[in-house]
């Protein structure tokens, strides 16, 4: 789970999850412990999924929040 | 009188041609075929005092087995240095001066000098362990590459200041170092150099060449996540607020993992980031915004996976060289896989 | 837009009764130096020195450069940071040459500081060891950053900043030794036979990570991270427009002096009209997400194509995540046909074996390198320091550390250091100085 996807494409990861920042992956402080927790439980969701996926190449998951 | 030992191969150590290339190793004292010339070149000032024989073919199907009785000759030998070869477009010829060439550096840690020409396949199989130079197709160009060896020896026993790859002549080995140009001329007029050419489509030459991407094998999916136990890693620097480990905020050589076993999410004040490349604040007051122990214990619940890993792991991110992270994450993988872990959400910043 | 840089060639400098400069030689009145610094109230100790090229003197933490300044119709020569804002660019402002203002902390350092060795092997790691530089070393009543390792340093660096303008405000009403001229035509009023040449905009990236106000790159005083790339006259670069900030790895960092003589902008200006057409700056940042670094990356190239522009440099105040963004704009320029050249140095570890940058891309094609950061130097003890060698190793510094299993501390018993090139002030003067380049070994 990444926020520079370039960055991780370069090292030659295979499975990414898009993240929000550098220094907040996963829950922005500007926003509520609700939504912050919303996110990072959908992303780390989507990541979990990723992990059960058949890929042939190095693949950005899409997210929805 | 510093000394040197050079390797060869069954042919140009006269044993016989490809009909010899089973030939196993011999140390023989003082000089033998192209020893001779390489004698010659060094000058006085070294001596060459042995020389190792090996055939190619030996060297290729028993080479545990040959680079094992070939350090064994060395054992007991004072040497300075080792060349190897040239090998010109010889490939089994010139990946076994790479193999044994490289077990010398490992062993002995003495600088090993060998030639190769571009097109044998031991310049990228060795290049990065030691001083290939640029040498010629075929045993015509012998004493060119031997000199070339020669000069380049010389400087290190010497302790001459040694340039990079392109201007000593050999292939480079991946090592990037500053250096100050001489003569000097400032950044701002290369980029003018570079710019000019590059609009006139001219032909420039980058000072940062783009090395190729490094591409990672595609592990196998889990078949069933909710039998799977998933553990969290980071390069995010989430630690105890102690940081028991000392892990260092920038160029980190160290990791360590932290129990989690019994939490249900990261508490400010009892986990902290180290990490000295970002703005803190955003994870010293939620460590959960990198390390997402929170919400990969409400899927540990709901049942979506089998088990959260007992602890996390964690390093800093930041100036840390690709080596260092290289081994940290062989060694993280090693304690995962013992540990029976499935597989791996890993979080960087 | 047209602005006179009225030059003073400074020779040496001395302390005495009376502020003034006379035939090259600069006095200054040390007591009445230290309250303008004092004047705020959060300085709590300050001394002054002089130190020059080959005295045997360390400096460590250094904080700041500056080149002292004055404007001679008046106003202040930072405009919205040290007085009200005016534009720069314009007009005649008179500079003290081949000197500095340097800011030292008298104990504390941290992540974004950095080391000036004045003589021997360490000297050429920095820019500011061949100038006669003015020395603050203070402290100040910041408590709530005495003991992180990233720290605004802000009275510091405004005592340095009201220091330099005091400086220069002697030479006010003398004639200057020496008038460079930085004149612009606007773009569209350009004659034909400049406009035929291959046209130029100089990219700017300076550094604008941090989130929180008070660590970044201003431009007029305005925080770089809460800005979008913007077209900015070079003029306004060269007359304090910028002022530096106080994060990023120290080598990576430009100090205000970098950006008051900025070699890049000035190299561009003696090549317009002969073998280019200089546009301008873009403006541009650092940031700390993906989609700001896209969006940025957006915007300039847009600009880049709407001016015309046939060819761009871009340059990079830092190294790391930043590299995203430099290679973003990069790439951005190049998709739409704009032949550029990079600017940046890199960081390839203490082995040399790292990739350079953390992105790359085979369209950045042509890339200037000034530097490795990850570069380990080892140097004697010098005879005095200035400021606290201690803080090398205890504050955090990029480039030093309390204890090393294979290297041992930063700084020993004997006063001799090893450190990385990290830690250098300002030292791979991306800005355009660098004489360095990075080489396979």
């Amino acid at each position: 789970m990444a926020n520079l996807i370039p960055v991780a494409k370069t090292v030659g990861s295979n499975k990414i999850v898009p993240t929000i920042s550098i220094p907040y992956p996963l829950g922005d402080p500007n926003t509520s412990k609700e939504e912050q927790w919303k996110l990072r439980y959908h992303r780390v969701g989507v990541a979990l999924e990723a992990l059960t996926t058949d890929v042939k190449e190095q693949t950005v998951f899409k997210v929805k929040i | 009188m510093k000394k040197a030992i050079l390797y060869i191969n069954q042919f140009f150590g006269q044993i016989g041609g490809e009909e010899k290339a089973d030939f196993p190793p011999e140390i023989r004292e003082g000089l033998v075929g192209p020893a001779m010339e390489l004698q010659k070149q060094l000058g006085e000032n070294v001596k060459v005092t042995h020389t190792i024989i090996c055939g190619d073919n030996y060297m290729g199907s028993n080479t545990e087995e040959a680079i094992k009785t070939i350090l064994g000759f060395l054992e007991d030998k004072e040497f300075d240095i080792f060349f190897a070869g040239p090998a010109f477009r010889a490939g089994r010829y010139g990946s076994a001066c790479g193999h044994i060439g490289k077990a010398v550096k490992e062993k002995f840690n003495v600088p090993v000098i060998s030639s190769m020409n571009e097109e044998n396949p031991g310049v990228n199989m060795f290049r990065q362990h030691i001083y290939i130079f640029k040498g010629g197709a075929s045993a015509a160009a012998m004493r060119k590459d031997i000199k070339k060896m020669a000069i380049f020896g010389n400087k290190i026993l010497n302790g001459e200041e040694l340039l990079s790859a392109d201007e000593e002549g050999y292939y480079g080995r991946g090592i990037r170092r500053q250096v100050w140009l001489t003569p000097s001329v400032n950044a701002a007029d290369r980029v003018i150099d570079m710019l000019l050419k590059k609009v006139h489509g001219e032909p420039f030459q980058t000072e940062l060449p783009i090395p190729e991407q490094d591409i990672v094998p595609i592990a196998e999916p889990i078949k069933d996540l909710s039998k799977a136990k998933i553990a969290i890693v980071t390069s995010g620097g989430i630690v105890p607020v102690d940081n028991p480990d000392r892990i260092q905020s920038a160029s980190a050589t160290r990791w360590g993992k932290y129990d989690v076993s019994n939490i249900d999410r990261l508490e400010s004040g009892i986990f902290k980031t180290i990490h000295a490349g970002f703005d803190p604040a955003a994870a010293n007051a939620d460590p959960n915004v990198i390390v997402p122990l929170d919400v990969m214990k409400a899927y540990e619940k709901e049942g979506k996976i089998g088990k959260v890993h007992d602890y996390f792991y964690s390093t800093v991110g930041t100036g840390t060289t690709q080596g260092e992270a290289a081994r940290m994450g062989k060694e993280i993988v090693k304690d995962l896989q013992e540990a029976g872990v499935d597989g791996v959400i890993l979080t960087s910043t | 837009m047209k602005l006179e840089l009225g030059n003073f060639y400074v020779k040496d400098i001395v302390f005495g009764d009376r502020i003034s400069y006379s035939k090259g030689v600069l006095t200054i009145n040390k007591e009445e130096a230290l309250e303008v610094v004092k004047e705020d109230e959060h300085i709590t100790e300050a001394d002054l020195f002089i130190v020059k090229p080959g005295d045997n003197v360390r400096l460590v933490p250094v904080k700041e450069a500056i080149e002292p300044r004055t404007r001679v119709e008046g106003g202040p020569v930072f405009p919205g940071v040290t007085g009200e804002l005016m534009q720069a660019g314009n007009g005649r402002t008179l500079a003290l040459k081949d000197c500095s203002v340097l800011v030292v902390g008298k104990h504390w350092g941290g992540f974004q500081d950095g080391l000036i060795d004045m003589s021997g092997e360490g000297a050429k790691y920095t820019y500011f060891s061949q100038l006669k530089n003015i020395v603050l070393v203070a402290d100040t009543d910041e408590e709530f950053e005495k003991k992180e390792q990233q720290k605004k340093n802000r009275a510091l660096r405004w005592a340095g900043m009201r220091l330099a303008e005091y400086i220069a405000s002697c030479v006010k009403d003398l004639e200057p030794e020496e008038i460079e001229t930085f004149e612009l035509e606007p773009i569209t009023k350009r004659s034909d036979n400049i406009k035929d040449l291959p046209s130029v905009v100089l990219v700017l990236q300076p550094q604008s990570q941090m989130e929180e106000l008070g660590y970044n790159d201003l431009i007029y005083g305005w925080d770089s991270n809460r800005m979008l790339p913007t077209f900015m006259h070079p003029n306004e670069v060269l007359d304090g427009a910028i002022i530096s900030g106080s994060f990023m790895p120290c080598s990576s960092k430009w100090s205000t002096y970098d950006f008051q003589n900025f070699p890049m902008i000035r190299r561009l200006y003696k090549e317009h009209g002969k073998t280019l057409n200089f546009l301008g700056i873009i403006m541009s940042n650092l940031n700390v997400a993906l989609d700001q670094k896209e969006r940025a990356a957006l915007f300039v190239a847009q600009m880049a194509k709407s001016l015309g522009a046939d060819s761009a440099i871009v340059a990079e105040e830092g190294y790391g995540n930043p590299d995203a963004d430099f290679i973003a704009c990069l790439v951005a320029l190049e998709d739409a046909g704009v032949k550029t050249v990079g600017l940046t140095n890199e960081c390839t570890g203490r082995d040399g074996k790292s990739q350079p940058l953390v992105t790359l891309d085979p369209k950045a094609d042509a890339i200037v390198s000034c530097g490795d950061v990850s570069q380990l130097i080892e140097l004697p003890p010098m005879e005095t320091v200035l400021g606290e060698l201690e803080s090398l190793g205890r504050d955090g510094f990029a480039g030093g550390w309390a204890g090393d299993e294979i290297l041992g501390p930063s700084v020993r018993e004997d006063g001799s250091i090893i450190m990385e090139n990290n830690s250098m002030f300002c030292g791979d003067q991306v800005v355009g100085w660098s004489t360095k380049t990075v080489k396979e070994f």
